[in-house]
């Protein structure tokens, strides 16, 4: 892997990442609402509208406009918040840490369990473990996420169920009260994606123990221990490693989304759920342009993860 | 190819299981949009929260609305959601992904695959959130979002598919005797996607299902009528309260109708999808 | 006589579908002295294959059934080992190379890697000693820069370097017996010579038993000590290589024979084929199997089932053998 390789992949994902802030340039600052009269007062003169037009840049070029909004997203110059007036890049590093500490045990986890089930369905194929494994997945994929979240709720917040956790909240400091709030989300995004993480892997994982050199294996003498957790997986990586980078942007945004909004808790998903629901322009066309920039990101390390991960595509 | 399919769908008692599920919601939703059925959910009939009884089986909402005839309506909401997510978004995949298959490696292609790669990388909801602002909060404004979104997923299954088949005999027979390009993909190539398009339906169906559901839960979804999302919102302030109907209402019909789909596509996956990977 | 380094004794192997009873290998026993080297020969699909997997006992997994009355390595009766036992023996005592060595190696580990993990597996010892052992195994085969091969991935290597490097993995423990299942199939005619240079090798320097499966006769011609034709899951003539190839006595064997191609200056005879086609495994016909395609079958060959009998120096299962 070299510095043209490198820059290579940058250049590939450039007209990416120009589609995705152009669209949500559209939507969001073109489509989004006018704010001129916000800031005028009753009858307005058609000079007042013109000069408010012109300090907020309505009156500029379609492609300027957009370039400005380029321009803000590089130098992460976001402006202010429409609603506290904040600055929009204090929010979101604020947020930010706390989304990732909501969402990252539930992911690991999910793919962890998603992982190992995968691996004893394939391995023990055909069979009852097999069996049950596939049933209880298309079980939980049948489980709508909202339900989850309203079921947990009520079996271990409410004292019609346990009355274990805390409702809402993110009353955070010390690792006792962060698992306090963190458990409950966290049963829910693994609840929520086990069973696809699951079907994902034994698939992926069975075509592998198929392959001729499992055959090898064990006409040496190996133990299933080691070639489950050293040959499969390996072999496995790139279609796993596939997996688990393009799922992180699914996870934290809207994973985060739907459990902040719900729990009250104050990430980068409710920062944008709020967002939304009360048009806070700046905020949202940070959001979206950079979490695209960001998916963009994972595309381009994934690619290079191949490289380290399998010699077959470094060496060749 | 096709009775044997048919044969081996049959035998799957799951499978079947699932198909009989689905037909009894699709034959609710029906009798709902020809007025048979849960024509008044809207009607404040009974005292707020009751409880099931002879006069509302599922008891009441918070307003005093019945809320079997909500659910049933629901079941109509999910299938119209369903079917026009499915068939449009169906329609414009394979479009799309023809096209880029068949020119693939060339412009049309590099477009369109840009633009797959562009729109994935949008977080989805945000996206929602955006279309129904652009939109000024137009009922279709969910459906479209979905739409625009699932269609990529479509679109490269059938790139590869075509991709595929270009390269077999009969496409070079028919580019032999001088078929314009695009008559042959959609006469002779698309026609041999189909089993892979109906699993990719069904998968479709159950997403735009489930998205609605989020998306009417966090107010993004549907404006008029009611839905199991809206539903489920409804209950997430009641069962705090001990008021259950909602949320068990919701909760197990949409259970149910996604166990019915996803047994569905799994058996129809094994039945005709001669690659099969998963069993 | 001492006892030979690898006894099969009445090994069936068979599958039960809803198609029925398919018996893919029907109570064949055989037999290989050390140092000696049994060629197995027969169409595709006559089973050949199957015996070696079943030999091994790597068909477990798969649903296929196999049962014998012993499967004995220098004296020791492996069939009836539990799975843990029997994976100190894979490897160890006996052990098989394939036929397509690039998709039986482990594409993500070097060569280097794969083999020092069956040295460490069966022979212990700490990471350098596995590690000059796997050396010398590489360099035992014929590599002149076992270091180069032993870093290098699978993929890297040509189809012939990748089989030499097997037979370095199935011989770095010196086992007394070893199964080539069509080890030269996929390999070019220059290569070939090489691999069976190597077989040759360890049966002289370390008095392995070499049981090689083919359906390419002139390879067993040239490598083989004794001969065994198998048809339909039985064994149809066992006789040693010159007697064989001079003398056939089984019809099905002289049939075999006379399909090789001569290539002559003169006009060379056409090509002789046997009539008829292999039945399938689940619709094998009673009595003996290659009887409805046999120009010298009788009434009794469509009934009953000749067994192995001594005749003319060799094993026929034919009521009307060839003399």
């Amino acid at each position: 892997m070299n510095a043209s390789y490198i820059t290579r992949r940058l250049i590939y994902g450039i007209p990416l990442i120009l589609g995705v802030t152009f669209i949500s340039f559209l939507l969001m600052v073109y489509f989004g609402p006018d704010k001129t009269y916000e800031l005028l007062g009753k009858n307005p003169t058609a000079e007042q509208i013109d000069e408010v037009r012109h300090s907020l840049g309505y009156d500029q070029p379609f492609l300027l406009r957009y370039g400005g909004y380029l321009k803000e997203l590089l130098t992460l110059d976001l402006g202010l918040s429409d609603s506290s007036g904040r600055p929009v890049s204090a929010i979101l590093s604020q947020s930010l840490p706390i989304s990732l500490a909501l969402v990252l045990p539930g992911f690991v986890l999910g793919n962890l369990f998603g992982l190992i089930l995968g691996l004893m369905a394939a391995w023990y194929r055909g069979k009852w473990l097999d069996k049950l494994v596939m049933s209880a997945s298309v079980v939980g994929m049948s489980v709508s996420f909202v339900v989850i979240i309203i079921g947990l709720q009520i079996l271990l917040c409410t004292p019609y169920g346990l009355d274990l956790f805390p409702v809402r909240g993110w009353q955070v400091h010390d690792p006792g009260s962060y698992l306090a709030y963190v458990t409950v989300p966290t049963m829910a995004l693994v609840m929520v994606t086990l069973g696809y993480n699951t079907r994902f892997y034994r698939a992926i994982m069975a075509d592998e123990i198929d392959r001729e050199y499992v055959r090898t294996l064990h006409a040496y003498g190996a133990a299933p221990s080691e070639i489950l957790f050293k040959h499969v997986l390996k072999n496995s990586l790139i279609p796993v490693l596939t997996r688990i980078m393009f799922s992180i942007p699914f996870v934290l945004i809207s994973g985060s989304l739907l459990l902040e909004s719900y729990f009250g808790i104050p990430g980068i998903g409710l920062v944008t759920f709020e967002a939304i629901t009360s048009g806070d322009q700046p905020i949202l066309k940070a959001v979206v342009g950079l979490t695209g920039v960001l998916f963009v990101l994972a595309l381009m390390i994934n690619d290079m993860l191949y490289n380290v991960v399998d010699p077959r595509i470094s060496k060749s | 190819m096709r009775q044997n399919a048919w044969g081996r769908l049959k035998s799957d008692r799951y499978g079947m299981g699932g198909l009989i599920i689905v037909a009894v919601f699709a034959a609710i939703a029906v009798c709902v949009w020809s007025g048979l059925l849960g024509q008044s959910w809207s009607e404040v009939s009974g005292e707020r929260w009751e409880s099931a009884g002879l006069a509302h089986w599922f008891g009441t909402n918070l307003l005093g609305q019945d809320i079997l005839q909500r659910t049933l309506f629901g079941t109509a909401t999910a299938f119209e959601v369903g079917l026009i997510v499915t068939i449009m978004s169906t329609i414009l995949g394979t479009t799309m992904g023809a096209l880029a298959g068949w020119y693939s490696h060339g412009w049309p292609d590099e477009i369109i695959l840009w633009l797959t790669g562009v729109l994935d990388s949008i977080p989805f909801y945000l996206f929602a959130a955006a279309i129904a602002f652009a939109l000024q909060g137009k009922p279709w404004a969910m459906h479209l979002a979905m739409i625009i979104t699932f269609w990529t997923t479509t679109a490269r299954i059938i790139r590869g598919e075509v991709m595929r088949l270009k390269q077999r005999e009969y496409v070079e027979a028919a580019r032999a005797i001088g078929l314009p390009g695009l008559t042959t993909v959609f006469r002779h190539v698309l026609p041999n996607t189909y089993h892979i398009l109906l699993v990719q339906a069904t998968i479709v169906f159950v997403a735009a299902i489930n998205t609605e559901v989020i998306l009417s839960f966090l107010g993004l979804g549907i404006q008029d009528g009611v839905s199991w999302g809206l539903m489920l919102a409804e209950s997430s302030l009641e069962v705090l309260s001990g008021h259950f109907g909602n949320f068990i209402a919701a909760g197990t019909s949409l259970f149910v109708l996604l166990m019915g789909f996803n047994l569905l596509a799994d058996a129809l996956q094994d039945a005709l999808d001669t690659r099969g990977t998963s069993a | 006589m001492s006892t030979p380094a690898l006894e099969v004794k009445d090994l069936s192997v068979w599958t039960e579908t809803d198609a029925g009873r398919s018996q893919l290998v029907d109570g064949i026993s055989l037999s290989i002295n050390a140092g000696a080297a049994t060629g197995l020969v027969g169409e595709s699909g006559c089973g050949k294959s199957m015996t070696a997997l079943a030999i091994m006992g790597l068909l477990e997994t798969s649903g296929i059934k196999a049962k014998s009355a012993g499967i004995l390595i220098n004296g020791t009766d492996i069939s009836a080992l539990t799975r843990v036992q029997k994976r100190k023996v894979l490897g160890r005592d006996i052990a098989m190379i394939f036929q397509q060595p690039g998709n039986a190696l482990d594409p993500v580990f070097t060569l280097g890697q794969q083999i020092s993990a069956v040295c460490r597996r069966h022979l212990g010892g700490n990471k350098k000693h596995s590690r000059q052992t796997m050396l010398a195994a590489l360099e035992a085969v014929g590599f002149e820069h076992p270091e180069e091969i032993a870093a290098s991935y699978p993929f890297q290597l040509s189809g012939g370097m990748q089989q030499l490097a097997m037979i370095a993995m199935a011989t770095v423990c010196k086992p007394a017996v070893l199964i080539a299942d069509e080890p030269t199939t996929a390999l070019d005619s220059m290569t070939r010579g090489l691999i069976l240079q190597q077989l040759k090798r360890l049966q002289s320097q370390n008095q392995t038993a070499i049981l090689l499966i083919s359906h390419d006769l002139n390879v067993v011609r040239h490598s083989c000590n004794d001969v065994i034709v198998m048809y339909c899951g039985r064994l149809l003539e066992k006789a040693d290589c010159k007697s064989l190839f001079s003398g056939p006595r089984h019809p099905y064997s002289a049939g075999l024979l006379s399909c090789i191609p001569k290539i002559l200056a003169t006009r060379p005879p056409p090509i002789s084929a046997i009539p008829g086609q292999v039945p399938a495994a689940n619709d094998l016909p009673p009595g003996c199997h290659f009887a409805p395609r046999c120009s010298r079958a009788e009434p009794q060959c469509l009934q009953s089932v000749p067994g192995l009998e001594p005749k003319h120096g060799a094993q026929v299962a034919c009521f009307r053998p060839l003399s």
